[in-house]
């Protein structure tokens, strides 16, 4: 369940420990393609054993713990496949799980509330999760390939991109407020019969997933939009 | 969670003291969003301007050649409290510019209570001025708003300014925290501001 502690990880801290205190750590797990069974092992342990750079894994665990500021500094080139894949991983767990849980959520709330305004909340809630949609599949489909073509070794040299670190965060605002807007809706000002369970079981929904688009956006703007510069500005070096 | 992190803007050309002050806030209890400038014009440059609760700077960063930025500050962010962090001697002048002000020599609890005395100060302006119901103009122009209108239709048909069509809608946005027109519709239907008989496009 959505929390959030205040332990700053650190390598020899055990893994375990961490996702007792924070299980949404577990999610982070998932973004990373990595299994649960750690007998016991230290971050640093997960980290050498699956081949992974201790300094981001480390920093993407604190975000999950609340320290929203990264570093990334220590991020090389040889990280970004990586990357990429936690925020594709993240994608499938937004359109996959998330969306489709809050949709039957709220429709829910409509069988047991035929208004005008619930109507009008599932379909502004739908056009937002298209919305939404479309734009994880231009980073999928367009976005990411083009990253990973500028460090794949028979990548042609290209020179600039037009996929700026301002196009991203426009978008990623975009997204959290609208989000915003159907958590103020639905939990502050439309009244609902039958509402106990319903509003929990929603609110706790939609927080998580606010909680997982926000650290989403901090790992694209603050350590993949530098990375990518590094890298261009590497490319153009090179010419 | 969001409701309760305070957005902090940090302008601090020492590196020791802005990393310090960093890590003592992002130690204490309460949740901060921590985001690092080397000026105030590169903050009215940032899509963070609008979520900023605190601005913390050093003096010199607000008065540079003599030229004085608080009223560029409180025009580029007026919600923000501005915080001097203080280490040398400035005059009374620049320090009564500050809402508050940290001093090297406070500890780090000091420097806790003190962000949380301003924001309490805050939350209680807010509950007195700024209560979540709308007003009978506001709501006038929510249906406007609802129907499609314009800022400068809505002054036409209100026979108001745009100006003062322009700061209804700042504060329905920050009374509902609803923005777009369909949810704004939303609102608007649910608190019975508009029946969905009148409302054509159902």
């Amino acid at each position: 369940m959505y929390q959030i502690k205040r332990t700053f990880i650190k390598p020899e801290m055990k893994i375990t420990d961490l996702f007792f205190e924070n299980p949404s750590l577990l999610l982070m797990m998932e973004h990373f393609d990595l299994n649960f069974i750690l007998n016991n092992k230290t971050v640093e342990e997960v980290c050498r054993d699956n081949n992974i750079n201790k300094e981001l894994f480390i920093s993407i665990a604190n975000l999950y713990n609340g320290f929203l500021q990264v570093n990334e500094s220590n991020l090389g080139i040889d990280d970004l496949n990586l990357i990429i894949k936690f925020l594709r991983n993240s994608h499938q767990y937004y359109i996959n799980e998330k969306y489709p849980e809050i949709s039957s959520l709220i429709d829910l709330v409509h069988q047991e509330n035929d208004t005008p305004e619930i109507k009008l909340v599932k379909k502004f809630v739908r056009e937002y999760f298209e919305d939404v949609a479309e734009h994880l599949d231009y980073e999928d489909k367009t976005v990411f390939p083009y990253f990973l073509s500028l460090v794949s070794p028979e990548a042609e040299k290209k020179s600039a991109t037009n996929v700026s670190v301002k196009i991203y965060s426009e978008h990623h605002s975009d997204i959290e407020s609208k989000l915003d807007e159907i958590k103020n809706l639905l939990l502050k000002h439309i009244t609902l019969k039958n509402d106990r369970k319903l509003r929990r079981k929603l609110l706790l929904c939609i927080l998580e997933l606010e909680n997982d688009l926000q650290i989403h956006s901090i790992i694209e703007e603050k350590v993949l939009m530098p990375l990518i510069s590094k890298v261009e500005l590497h490319h153009l070096n090179e010419k | 969670m969001k409701n309760n992190t305070l957005h902090v803007a940090l302008i601090e050309p020492s590196q020791i003291i802005s990393e310090g002050l960093t890590n003592i806030l992002l130690k204490s209890k309460q949740h901060y969003h921590i985001y690092k400038f080397d000026s105030l014009l590169e903050i009215d440059s940032s899509t963070v301007k609008e979520k900023l609760n605190i601005v913390l700077i050093n003096p010199s960063q607000l008065y540079i050649n003599k030229t004085d930025y608080y009223h560029y500050f409180r025009k580029i962010i007026p919600n923000a409290f501005l915080v001097g962090i203080i280490y040398s001697f400035f005059e009374s002048r620049i320090m009564e510019s500050f809402d508050a002000v940290i001093k090297i020599s406070d500890s780090a609890e000091n420097i806790e209570s003190i962000l949380d005395k301003l924001m309490k100060s805050k939350s209680q302006f807010r509950n007195n001025f700024l209560s979540e119901v709308l007003s009978d103009r506001e709501k006038d122009v929510l249906v406007q708003l609802v129907n499609g209108n314009s800022n400068k239709e809505i002054a036409d048909k209100l026979n108001i300014s745009i100006h003062t069509v322009v700061s209804h809608r700042k504060n329905i946005i920050h009374k509902t925290g609803i923005k777009s027109q369909s949810g704004l519709t939303i609102y608007a239907l649910s608190k019975k501001i508009i029946h969905i008989e009148d409302f054509a496009a159902y």
